[in-house]
């Protein structure tokens, strides 16, 4: 076929329209002036008013700890589904587990975090419990919405993975449970690492849910940088933002290299 | 078989399954019972409280709705279902505006973002399998960045004061500031930015698997690109174009961060207004009822989307 | 018969009082409506190495699942060296697999796999180090044991998976395949290892594949399977002179067969009239368990037929054709001929000299001859 540059030139714009905006973020991130978009040089001093600002980096701690924990909650619910549907053949409520394991990455974040809102407030009425919302109720909120991706991610990974494994360590003594620990885990372990991470990620991000289940006093990152950006833009956001890139780009910079150095397994 | 007979002790695994095996619990119904326990309390039940609400009546306290069920004096249980919610919705102009604004710009967005994301799809599929990783990456890579912070990185590119107006005003090219930031076109572009990823990856799944000999066979055949991209390429990849369009359309709809920062006061999309409708007027029943409705707007797409994504699916085998 | 006789310690299928190692009762197989495996019986003996031959989707591969524990028995019984193993999980049946895939954990280095099986009978350490080298040996990879399953070579990760499987000296070792995934010189070579190492240990081995030349060189006996049932069983010659039925005359090697209706029947012969099929008469030297007027079928290999450009001597066993096509193979040449009766049959020589000028080529009118004990006659 005729080699056109049509669809190349569009390519090309496509990634600069990806890139240009963080691009933009980073480069003002160390402008001197106070308005964000006029050059007016060198200068480091929003990150110093970043770290100052107690309210960002306190938002930040929780963020961070919510994060993990929804994470690490996700990761294990989410591989537990996923081992189900994967593996475990056909079973009574198999068709009602798939559906709700899917439906929240299809859900609206409105809709998501109205319904625990509500969930959590009858609740609290009806047994005493969550009291009041906060860290527990976002947790619980990010660890069910996150634990969707995870289901999907540790599926597709077992339904890659040779059936005959597992037979042939049960056919060689070992128990059903001996099984998940000896050979299914150790081999699905990217796909957990990658399941965490994506977990972790999208709990860091997610502002709409947050908004809704959380209570006074309990605000995360991304609920003060909406208050603060919703008015306008801010240097210090730049700011945040550039580190937050950086280390996106160092760890998946560190992914790629090992996964560079590990030869290609079956 | 008796712990006896073995030569070895009894291994901790043997010992925690006899363990949940005294509770009647299995490894293989704990398995399945953890998530889906988590699922019903957390996912399924809330989904159910939502609708209740949805029927209850406006009341001022907290929680700001009058209750459903309501013991009488005389010990008879009264169930008090308002639909008045949703001839509330139904009928104020606002909200049934806010249904079609967002529907339209969900589908504007999604044709926008089709035609960007195809053809960086096919230049990542037929590009060398060298960079194909490479490249996805690159698509990919944005994702993992804060979504919040992206959408903001826009607001710097449009505003008044932003980037692109001082680049046009530095060139000459304009004399006053053009007002992009707040407006819908605005949204469009913040929706395609955000969702672009999601249409690339089922159109790339779906065209690196297109088999190059049959774009070859079309040609020996006397078809001209276009027409072979029309009558082989296009037919083919439709799985991917449907699971991409979907997973941009269906989020778009309920979309509350974008239209907030980046549109204007009149750009109504559902998702504000059912924010709005709780956390400024806190009418929790009604916003129940924008919920409900919202959530019927969005079975057809996602039905056809679950279909399209089994196709996609399908060609990978 | 004219085989010769061989003690019978060796053969125990051939003696009646035998106690079979593994029993197989009646077994049946459905997924939903499809019968996988249907009404199957079966015996193998101690040290026997049986083969299950059959296309795709005749359930060879189902009821070796069955037999490993990886399926359940839908009706039927399994027993195993006397014991019944509908109740006991894969786990701990006293059988290994060796699977088609190898299945070897990809995590694990080549003397951690082996070491897997003995690891979960709670051996000493010094004891499974000791068996792992041992096993090593025996597969010929010593200097391997460090390496990862994706560091090997095709044929070595058979060999890992060979000795996987026989760690924790299995009495019974089923093989998936054992061969499919090589290449045909390397297959040819670890044939004779498989048989080589199977003697030297005296274990059982079921091996199930779909390839007829494997199954002659490996078994001491045959079972071929089509939809779900058994269709003969027995040694391999038995198999390939005397197949009973149409299906495996023609599964197990080449095969002409010609239709025809019995015109005598006697004690110590049979004539078939194949004259609609063959154009002549059909002679069998010996009785046949059939009535007159009788439809059968007369199976003859290509190999068992001459052809001549005189007519031989007789009234019978002996058709007239054109040659349409000589396939040149090297060791024999394979002749496409098309009768007068307008069927078309293969017939076989051995090339014993290295050019042959006066040979038969094609376009030439030949006859086609046999012994009159040469085929086999199939009722079914």
């Amino acid at each position: 076929m005729r080699r056109g540059y049509l669809i190349p030139m569009i390519a090309v714009l496509g990634f600069a329209f990806l890139y240009a905006p963080i691009a933009s973020l980073v480069v003002f991130s160390f402008n001197e002036n106070r308005l964000v978009t006029v050059w007016s040089g060198f200068s480091t001093r929003w990150y110093a008013a970043l770290f100052n600002d107690s309210q960002i980096v306190d938002a930040a701690f929780l963020s961070l700890q919510i994060a993990a924990v929804s994470a690490s909650i996700a990761t294990v619910l989410g591989t537990l589904a996923g081992v189900a549907l994967a593996r475990l053949g056909r079973f009574r409520g198999k068709t009602a587990l798939t559906g709700m394991a899917s439906a929240p990455l299809v859900m609206p974040d409105v809709i998501t975090g109205l319904s625990l809102l509500l969930l959590f407030v009858s609740m609290e009425a009806l047994i005493g419990w969550p009291a009041g919302r906060g860290f527990t109720t976002i947790t619980i909120a990010h660890s069910t919405f996150c634990m969707a991706y995870v289901t999907v991610v540790i599926r597709a990974r077992l339904s890659d993975m040779d059936n005959s494994l597992d037979e042939a360590a049960m056919d060689l003594g070992a128990t059903p449970l001996r099984v998940f620990f000896d050979i299914t885990l150790p081999i699905i372990s990217p796909a957990l690492v990658s399941g965490w991470l994506l977990a972790f990620t999208l709990s860091l991000d997610d502002l709409v849910i947050s908004s809704f289940v959380s209570g006074p006093g309990a605000s995360t990152l991304p609920m003060v940088i909406f208050s603060k950006i919703r008015l306008g833009v801010s240097p210090d956001v730049n700011a945040l933002a550039t580190i937050i890139i950086g280390i996106v780009a160092i760890g998946v910079i560190a992914a790629t290299m090992i996964g560079m150095r590990r030869p290609q397994k079956t | 078989m008796s712990a006896g007979a073995l030569s070895s002790p009894p291994r901790p695994w043997t010992r925690l399954g006899r363990w949940l095996g005294r509770l009647g619990i299995n490894g293989r119904t704990a398995v399945i019972l953890a998530p889906t326990l988590w699922l019903a309390i957390f996912f399924l039940i809330p989904l159910l409280v939502v609708f209740k609400i949805a029927l209850s009546a406006f009341a001022l306290g907290q929680p700001p709705y009058a209750p459903m069920f309501r013991w009488g004096a005389d010990d008879s249980l009264s169930i008090t279902l308002q639909f008045s919610n949703f001839l509330f919705i139904l009928q104020d102009s606002l909200y049934a505006n806010a249904y079609i604004n967002s529907l339209r710009i969900a589908a504007i967005s999604t044709a926008l973002a089709l035609l960007i994301a195809y053809p960086m799809a096919w230049f990542i599929a037929r590009s060398d399998e060298k960079y194909r990783n490479l490249l996805l990456m690159l698509v990919i890579l944005p994702f993992w960045t804060s979504f919040l912070l992206r959408v903001y990185a826009w607001m710097g590119f449009l505003g008044r004061n932003g980037i692109i107006n001082n680049m046009l005003l530095g060139l000459g090219i304009i004399d006053q500031p053009i007002t992009m930031l707040q407006t819908e076109g605005a949204v469009f572009i913040g929706i395609v930015y955000t969702y672009l990823p999601f249409m690339v990856l089922p159109l790339y799944t779906t065209l690196v698997k297109l088999d190059q000999s049959l774009i070859e066979a079309s040609a020996d055949l006397g078809a001209r690109p276009f027409m072979t991209f029309l009558t082989v390429i296009l037919p083919l990849s439709m799985p991917g174009v449907i699971a991409g369009s979907m997973l941009v359309f269906i989020p778009a709809i309920g979309e509350f961060v974008i239209p907030s920062l980046l549109g204007g006061a009149d750009t109504l999309m559902i998702g504000r207004v059912l924010w709005d409708e709780f956390f400024a007027n806190r009418d929790w029943p009604v916003a129940s009822a924008v919920a409900i409705v919202m959530l019927v707007i969005l079975v057809v797409p996602i039905m056809l989307m679950s279909r399209a994504q089994n196709a996609v699916v399908e060609t990978e085998k | 018969m004219k085989k010769p006789q061989i003690a019978a310690d060796t053969r125990p299928w051939r003696d009646p009082d035998a106690v079979p190692f593994v029993r197989i009762r009646n077994v049946t197989k459905t997924f939903g409506d499809v019968y996988a495996v249907d009404d199957v019986s079966l015996d193998i003996y101690k040290g026997e190495l049986f083969c299950l031959l059959g296309g795709s989707g005749s359930g060879k591969s189902t009821l070796l699942r069955m037999l490993a524990g990886f399926e359940t028995i839908t009706k039927g019984t399994i027993e195993i060296d006397g014991q019944d193993m509908a109740q006991v999980p894969s786990y701990q049946r006293p059988v290994n697999m060796m699977f088609q895939s190898y299945a070897l954990f990809p995590h694990m280095t080549v003397e951690a796999n082996i070491a897997y099986g003995l690891k979960r009978e709670g051996l000493p350490k010094g004891e499974i180090a000791e068996r792992v080298a041992e096993l090593l040996k025996l597969v010929r990879l010593e200097s391997f044991g460090r390496r990862k399953p994706h560091q090997l070579s095709g044929g070595q990760r058979q060999r890992v998976a060979l000795a996987r499987s026989l760690a924790r000296r299995p009495k019974l070792l089923l093989l998936d395949e054992p061969l499919g995934a090589l290449d045909k010189k390397l297959r040819e070579d670890t044939q004779y290892e498989l048989v080589k190492i199977q003697e030297q240990l005296g274990v059982t081995f079921i091996v199930v594949t779909h390839d007829q030349e494997e199954a002659m060189t490996l078994s001491t006996r045959i079972g071929v399977m089509n939809d779900g049932k058994i269709a003969q069983i027995g040694e391999p010659q038995e198999i390939y002179e005397f197949p009973n039925s149409r299906f495996v005359a023609g599964f197990v090697g080449s095969v002409n067969i010609f239709e025809g209706v019995v015109t005598e029947d006697e004690d110590d012969h049979i004539r078939i009239d194949a004259s609609a099929e063959a154009g002549c008469d059909i002679y069998v030297s010996h009785g046949v368990d059939c009535a007159p007027e009788q439809i059968l079928w007369y199976a003859i290999r290509p190999e068992k037929m001459v052809l001549s450009r005189e007519r031989p001597e007789g009234d019978a066993n002996i058709v007239h054709g054109l040659v349409q096509d000589v396939a040149y193979l090297g060791d024999m040449s394979v002749f496409r001929i098309l009768l007068d009766s307008g069927k078309r049959i293969h017939v076989s020589q051995t090339n014993v000299s290295r050019y042959d000028p006066e040979g038969i080529s094609w376009d030439e009118k030949v006859y086609i001859s046999w012994e009159a004990d040469a085929g086999a006659v199939l009722t079914s």
